[in-house]
């Protein structure tokens, strides 16, 4: 699956890979402690975040109906 | 306005469906979804995983949709919330879409929880409101985008069986 920046896809694989083995083998085993993704998941956010700004995507400021409503994000 | 709504039963334990819920991109049966971002992601005090992603999709909207709605957008943006909670055993996902906003707006809400008599098998009910605004024939629009999204809701569950198989297969291949 590609990025919605087309340079940031091979960070991505990279944190996809890390995500979905902590998801699996710990998170869903009840180990509660958080994901060890945190150093590939900054690199990989650094280069999301330039691909939205170039493409003007306005993530922010959009009502979701469901959960965020009644349980305010802290 | 409509509102839709489904309830599917598939036979797998609630855990094997959520892992390929997590990673149900890409898949064969829904080829407008060209990426998937995680904008943000984090445990809560009550240890459920909330993520945050950014969808980039190809609407492929008939053409004379595009001519009603005035648009040649085909690359639309939908923004994700899920939640899974490994302790009551429930994910919840709601997404919308952030562009074309002032067109139409799309707005889902799919949960995943297991058979309450039956742990082996999973249950989804998802439900979804479309409202076209500001354009004449809008309920025959919405009418239309109602039932290719039915067409879609039994789409993507057959996408999450697809990725269970198949990475049951991968597995199998180690």
């Amino acid at each position: 699956m590609n990025s919605v920046g087309e340079a940031c896809t091979e960070l991505k694989r990279e944190y996809d890979q890390c995500f979905n083995s902590w998801f699996s083998e710990k998170f869903l085993k009840g180990d509660r402690s958080g994901d060890p993704c945190t150093e590939t998941f900054k690199k990989y956010q650094r280069c999301v975040q330039k691909a939205i700004k170039e493409k003007d995507i306005p993530i922010d400021g959009v009502e979701f109906m469901g959960p965020i409503k009644d349980k305010p994000e802290s | 306005l409509r509102v839709i709504s489904y309830c599917f039963v598939c036979s797998y334990p609630w855990e094997t469906v959520i892992k390929a819920a997590m990673r149900k991109y890409p898949n064969p049966m829904n080829p407008n979804v060209v990426g998937v971002d995680v904008l943000d992601r984090s445990l809560d005090a009550e240890g459920r995983l909330h993520s945050h992603r950014l969808l980039s999709t190809e609407w492929g909207l008939p053409a004379i949709v595009r001519a009603i709605l005035g648009t040649n957008h085909t690359q639309t943006y939908v923004k994700e919330h899920s939640i899974v909670d490994p302790e009551e055993k429930k994910m919840e996902l709601c997404s919308t879409n952030i562009t074309l906003t002032n067109l139409i707006s799309v707005d889902e809400r799919l949960v995943y929880r297991p058979h309450p008599d039956n742990p082996e098998v999973t249950i989804l009910t998802q439900e979804a409101i479309i409202t076209v605004k500001g354009v004449s024939l809008s309920s025959y629009l919405e009418g239309m985008m109602a039932r290719r999204m039915s067409a879609n809701a039994r789409k993507g569950w057959d996408a999450i069986e697809w990725i269970i198989q198949n990475s049951e297969r991968e597995y199998a291949s180690l």
